[in-house]
C-alpha cells in the first residue's frame, strides 16, 4: 500500500511538473518515485511474517501479502528499467512528456491493484486503471497513423474483453452472492444452486483474462497493437501488463475457483497448448522486430499459463513470479537496444541489428544475452524460469510440458535470427556501419538489466524463495 | 579442488571476452596449461574408493539442486583428454589471424570451462546446465569464424543438438520428481522435496515401460551429440564449416560429452529400459559404422573424410557402451581419449595442408612426402594410430571395444569388425593420395613443418606411441570406477 501511495503521488507530481518549462527534472522524479516504491516493497517483503499489520484494514478490498509484494516488485522493477530507458525514447516529446510519465505511473498503480485484490470489484477497477492510460499511450504519437490504429484496436479489444469479464463476474456473483474471493470460494465449496451458470461465469472470466494476457485464440490484437504503439509503450505492455495480468489470473483462480479446478483446468491446458504453438510457429515468419517480439510475448504467455494449471502445487506462484521477472528483464533489455538501433537507423526490421556486434559490442552482448535468456538456454536465467514452471506442472500434464519443451526449441530459430544479424551479417551500407550512439541513461539501464540477469543466473534460489 | 578446472578457464575467458587484450593467444595458452597442472596432479589420486575431490554446495536448495562436483576414474580420463588437448587446440590456432582475436580465445576457454563442468557434475541439473552451456561458445565460434554457409549450418547444428538435450531434461525431470526427499544436509534443512544428486537419481526404481521412455530421452540427447546414425546429418557440414579450432573442439572433446553422458547418466539411471531400447540403438550404431566408413572411402575432401571417419569411430564407442560389459566400457573409455588425440592431430594436418595449398581436395595433392618428409612422417604416425595398428594408441581401444561388442552378440561384433578393414582402406587411401605419387607445381613447394607445428604434431605422435605401448596407464585409472558403475546397475 505504501508503494501504491508513493507511485500515485509521484504520478500527480509528474503531471504538474510537466507543465513547467524545464523538462529535465521529470525523469529523475519518476525514477526516484519508482526507486522508493521498490524500497518500500522490498522492506515490506523483508518485514513480512504471515501478514502485514500496517495496512491490514482495507475493508477487504486489497491485501498486501507476500504474493502481491513480490509480484509488485517484479512490476515496479520492470517499470524502473523502462523509465530509465525512456530518456532516449521520449526525446522528441516536449509538451506531453509529463503526461506520458504520469500515464505510465497511473497504469502501474492499476497493476498494483490487480496484484493485491481480495475483491473482484478491485480486480475490475485495477484492470481499468491499468488499461485506460495504456489506450492513450498506445496512440501517444498522434501523427503516426499506425499508432492511432493500435490505440483504437487496443481500446476496442480491451473494452470487449472487459465486457466479457464483467458478464462472467455477474454470473459468478449471481451464484455466490459475493464479490469477496474467500466467500466465493466458500460458497462454491458448499455447493451452488446452478452449477452451469457458475461454470459459464468462470469460462467467461477465463476468456476475458485470456484477452488481457493475450492467450490464443484471443491474442490476435497483440501483434498489431505491439507493432503500432511506440516501442517503449510496447515494452511496458509486454512486461508490466503481462505481470499484472498473470498475477491477477493466478490469484483469482487459485483462491476463488480452486475447488472447481477440474472443470476449467483442461480447457485452460488447451488454451496454453494453442497459445505457445500458434505464436511460436507464426513468429518464425516475422521480419519486423516488434512483431516478432509480440509473437514471442504471446508464446511466453502460453508457458506462463502452465503455472495457473498447477495451482495445487505449492511452488506454482514462485515459479510464475520467477519466470515473469526473468522474462520482463530480458524483454526490456532487448527492447532498449532495439529502441536505440531503430531510432538511429530508421528501420524496424531485424536488419536494423546488422553488424551491431562490430559497431557496438556492448549493445550486441546485451541483446544476445537477453534473447538467449528468452529462448531458455542454460545457464541463463530464462532457463531456470522455464525449468521451475515445467517442474511444477510436469506431474499433472506431462504432454503439455513436452509440447512446451518442443516449442521452446522452435523459439530458438527466431531469436537466433536477431543474434545472427548482430554478429554474423556484415553491415553493408554506410548507415549500418555507423556506430550507434548510446545515451548514459540507456547504458545504465542496460547494465542494471545485465547485472540482474547474471544474478538470477548465479543464484536463482534466493529469488525463487522470495515469496 | 575440482572447482579449479571450471574456474580458471571461466575467469580468463570473461577477461578476454570483455577486454581487447593484445596478447590474448598467449593468455589463453597459459590458462589452458594452468589447467593441465591440476589434471596431472589428480592423475595420482586413488580412484578405487569412489569420488575424489568432491565439492558440494547447495545452489537452489529448496528445489534440491546443488552445485556438486566430483571425479572418479572415468571422469579423470575425460579431464585428461580435455585439458591435454586444449593447449594443443589453442596452439594450433596461433598462426591464423582472427578478427577480434581475444573474443575467439575467450570463447574457446568458455567452452573448456563448460566441458570440464560436464565431466565433473554430480548433480543432474548441473550436468544439464553445463551440457548446454558448452553449446553457446561453440555455436559462436563456428558461426563467426566459420566458412561458407556457416549461418544455416550452425543453426541446424544448434537446434538439432538443443532439441535432443531437451528430451534429456524431460527424463531428468521425471526421475527428479520420483526421488525421495533428502534426509540430511543443507537441502533437507531448506525443505527440498526432491533431489537431483546422482546418487539419489540412481535410487529411483522405474517400471520397464516408463524406463524405456526415460532412457529414450537420454538416448536422443546423446546419440545426436555423438552422433550415431541416423542422427548424424548435422555433423559433416558443421565440421567442414567450422574453423579448425572449432572442429577440433567438436570432434576431439565435445562429442565425448555424449559418450560420457551415456556411461554416467543414461545407463545407470534407467537401466530398466535397456532391454527394449539397447538392441535398436546397437543395430543403429553398427549400421552407422559401416555406412560412415563406406562414405569416407568415397570422399575427395580430406576434412569431410575425417568427419565421416569420426562417425565410424564414435559408432564403435557407442556400441561398446551399449553392450555394457567390462571390456566394452574399458575400451570405450580409453578409445574416447585416443580418438580425441588422434582426431585433433588429423584435423591439424588438414589445416596445415589447407593453409599452404588452399585446397583440401585429394585430387590436387600428392607427393608431399618428397617435399616435406617430417610432415609426412608425423602424418603417418597419427594416421596409423587412427587405423588402430598394434602398438599405436588406437589398437587397445578398438580391440577391447570389438571384444565387448562380440560378447554382446557375435554377429554384431563381426560386422563392427569391418571398421578396422574400412578404416585402413580410407585412411591409407587418403595418406597415399596426399603423401605419395607425383608432385605437382604446388606440392613441390610444400614447406615442411615449422617449430610450432612440430611441437603440436610431435606431442600428438609421442602420445600415439606411448599410449599404444602402455595402454595400462589409462586402463588402470578407470578400472575400479568401471567396476563400481557396473555394480551399481541391476542388469
Amino acid at each position: 500500500m505504501t508503494a501504491l501511495l508513493i507511485l500515485f503521488f509521484t504520478a500527480l507530481v509528474t503531471l504538474f511538473a510537466g507543465l513547467s518549462k524545464s523538462k529535465t527534472a521529470l525523469q529523475p522524479i519518476v525514477l526516484t518515485g519508482c526507486a522508493l516504491a521498490i524500497g518500500s516493497l522490498a522492506f515490506d517483503l523483508y518485514d513480512y511474517q504471515g501478514s502485514l499489520q500496517r495496512w491490514a484494514d482495507l475493508s477487504n478490498m486489497l491485501r498486501f501479502d507476500s504474493f502481491s509484494l513480490s509480484f509488485g516488485l517484479v512490476a515496479v522493477i520492470s517499470s524502473f528499467l523502462i523509465i530509465a530507458l525512456s530518456g532516449y525514447a521520449f526525446r522528441d516529446l516536449n509538451q506531453s512528456l509529463g503526461d506520458n510519465y504520469g500515464l505510465i505511473l497511473f497504469s502501474l498503480c492499476g497493476a498494483l491493484c490487480m496484484l493485491s485484490f481480495t475483491n473482484i470489484v478491485m480486480l475490475f477497477l485495477g484492470i481499468e486503471i491499468l488499461s485506460i492510460p495504456l489506450y492513450v499511450l498506445a496512440g501517444s504519437r498522434r501523427s503516426q497513423p499506425k499508432g492511432n490504429e493500435a490505440a483504437l484496436k487496443y481500446f476496442l479489444m480491451g473494452a470487449f474483453a472487459t465486457g466479457i469479464l464483467l458478464f462472467g463476474i455477474t454470473l459468478v456473483y449471481g451464484n455466490t452472492a459475493s464479490f469477496d474471493l474467500a466467500s466465493i470460494s466458500r460458497s462454491i465449496e458448499n455447493g451452488v444452486s446452478s452449477p452451469i451458470m457458475l461454470h459459464v461465469g468462470i469460462a467467461l472470466i477465463m476468456i476475458g483474462l485470456s484477452f488481457k494476457v493475450s492467450a490464443a485464440p484471443f491474442h490476435f490484437w497483440a501483434p498489431d497493437v505491439y507493432t503500432g504503439s511506440p516501442s517503449l509503450v510496447t515494452s511496458f505492455m509486454a512486461t508490466v501488463v503481462k505481470t499484472a495480468g498473470f498475477a491477477a489470473f493466478f490469484r483469482l483462480f487459485s483462491t476463488a475457483f480452486a475447488s472447481v479446478e477440474s472443470t476449467w483446468s483442461f480447457p485452460l491446458a488447451i488454451i496454453a497448448a494453442l497459445t505457445m504453438t500458434l505464436a511460436n510457429t507464426t513468429a518464425l515468419f516475422q521480419s519486423n522486430f516488434k512483431r516478432l517480439m509480440a509473437y514471442s510475448s504471446v508464446a511466453h504467455a502460453g508457458y506462463l499459463l502452465l503455472a495457473i494449471l498447477a495451482i495445487d502445487n505449492a511452488g506454482a506462484g514462485n515459479a510464475l513470479m520467477f519466470y515473469l521477472l526473468t522474462y520482463s528483464i530480458a524483454t526490456i533489455c532487448a527492447f532498449g537496444v532495439f529502441i536505440l538501433v531503430s531510432g538511429q537507423k530508421r528501420d524496424n526490421s531485424i536488419e536494423a541489428f546488422n553488424g551491431l556486434g562490430k559497431t557496438n559490442p556492448f549493445l550486441a552482448a546485451v541483446v544476445s544475452v537477453s534473447l538467449l535468456s528468452l529462448a531458455g538456454i542454460p545457464p541463463l536465467a530464462g532457463f531456470f524460469g522455464k525449468y521451475f514452471l515445467f517442474t511444477v506442472v510436469f506431474e499433472k500434464y506431462p504432454w503439455l510440458v513436452t509440447l512446451a519443451v518442443i516449442n521452446s526449441a522452435i523459439s530458438i530459430y527466431y531469436y537466433f535470427k536477431i543474434i545472427a544479424a548482430a554478429y554474423f551479417t556484415k553491415a553493408e551500407t554506410e548507415l549500418e556501419n555507423e556506430k550507434v550512439v548510446v545515451s548514459t541513461g540507456v547504458r545504465w539501464a542496460a547494465i542494471i538489466g545485465l547485472v540482474l540477469m547474471i544474478m538470477l543466473t548465479i543464484m536463482p534460489g534466493s529469488v525463487y524463495t522470495l515469496m | 579442488m575440482s572447482l579449479i578446472f571450471i574456474l580458471i578457464p571461466l575467469v580468463v575467458s570473461v577477461l578476454l571476452l570483455f577486454s581487447k587484450a593484445t596478447a590474448s593467444r598467449q593468455i589463453a595458452l597459459v590458462a589452458a596449461i594452468a589447467n593441465l597442472i591440476p589434471t596431472i596432479y589428480c592423475l595420482g589420486c586413488d580412484y578405487s574408493r569412489g569420488m575424489n575431490c568432491t565439492f558440494d554446495v547447495p545452489w537452489v536448495d529448496s528445489a534440491g539442486i546443488s552445485f556438486s562436483l566430483g571425479m572418479d576414474g572415468i571422469t579423470m580420463v575425460m579431464l585428461l583428454l580435455t585439458n591435454l588437448v586444449a593447449p594443443l587446440i589453442i596452439l594450433s590456432s596461433w598462426s591464423r589471424k582472427f578478427e577480434n582475436e581475444s573474443r575467439y580465445y575467450g570463447l574457446v576457454l568458455l567452452m573448456l570451462s563448460a566441458l570440464n563442468g560436464v565431466f565433473l557434475a554430480q548433480d543432474g541439473l548441473l550436468f544439464y546446465v553445463f551440457y548446454e552451456m558448452a553449446l553457446i561458445p561453440i555455436y559462436f565460434i563456428c558461426a563467426i569464424w566459420g566458412g561458407q554457409d556457416r549461418i544455416r549450418v550452425t543453426l541446424k547444428f544448434f537446434v538439432y543438438t538443443f532439441i535432443g538435450s531437451l528430451f534429456m531434461l524431460l527424463s531428468l525431470l521425471y526421475l527428479y520428481l520420483n526421488t525421495q526427499a533428502p534426509v540430511a544436509g543443507a537441502l533437507a534443512e531448506a525443505g527440498a522435496q526432491h533431489s537431483f544428486a546422482w546418487a539419489d537419481l540412481l535410487k529411483v526404481q522405474l517400471s520397464p515401460e516408463v524406463a524405456t521412455w526415460v532412457m529414450l530421452g537420454f538416448m536422443l540427447a546423446f546419440v545426436v551429440k555423438m552422433p550415431v546414425f541416423p542422427f548424424h546429418t548435422w555433423q559433416p557440414d558443421t565440421y567442414v564449416v567450422a574453423p579448425t579450432g572449432g572442429t577440433m573442439l567438436l570432434s576431439g572433446i565435445m562429442l565425448k560429452m555424449g559418450t560420457y553422458g551415456a556411461i554416467r547418466w543414461m545407463m545407470p539411471l534407467a537401466p530398466e529400459g535397456a532391454h527394449t531400447l539397447i538392441p535398436v540403438f546397437m543395430v543403429l550404431a553398427i549400421i552407422g559404422i559401416v555406412y560412415a566408413s563406406i562414405i569416407a572411402v568415397k570422399q575427395s575432401d580430406l576434412k569431410r573424410l575425417i568427419a565421416y571417419s569420426s562417425i565410424a569411430h564414435v559408432g564403435l564407442i557407442a556400441a561398446g557402451i551399449f553392450a555394457w560389459n567390462k571390456t566394452g566400457l574399458q575400451g570405450s573409455i580409453i578409445q574416447m581419449l585416443n580418438h580425441g588425440i588422434n582426431v585433433v592431430g588429423l584435423f591439424f594436418i588438414v589445416d596445415i595442408i589447407e593453409s599452404r595449398m588452399e585446397t583440401r581436395s585429394l585430387s590436387e595433392l600428392g607427393g608431399i612426402a618428397k617435399s616435406a618428409p617430417k610432415f609426412a612422417t608425423l602424418f603417418m604416425v597419427i594416421m596409423l594410430g587412427s587405423v588402430a595398428v598394434p602398438l599405436t594408441n588406437g589398437f587397445p581401444g578398438e580391440f577391447l571395444l570389438l571384444n565387448g561388442v562380440w560378447n554382446y552378440n557375435y554377429w554384431m561384433g563381426a560386422i563392427a569388425g569391418l571398421t578396422i578393414i574400412f578404416g585402413a582402406v580410407y585412411m591409407l587411401r587418403a595418406y597415399g593420395l596426399v603423401a605419395f605419387g607425383e608432385t605437382n607445381e604446388q606440392t613441390a613447394q610444400f614447406k615442411d613443418v615449422d617449430t610450432r607445428e612440430m611441437l603440436i604434431l610431435g606431442t600428438i605422435a609421442i602420445l600415439v606411441l606411448v599410449l599404444g605401448f602402455f595402454p595400462g596407464l589409462i586402463l588402470n585409472i578407470s578400472d575400479a570406477s568401471v567396476n563400481q558403475i557396473m555394480s551399481s546397475v541391476p542388469w
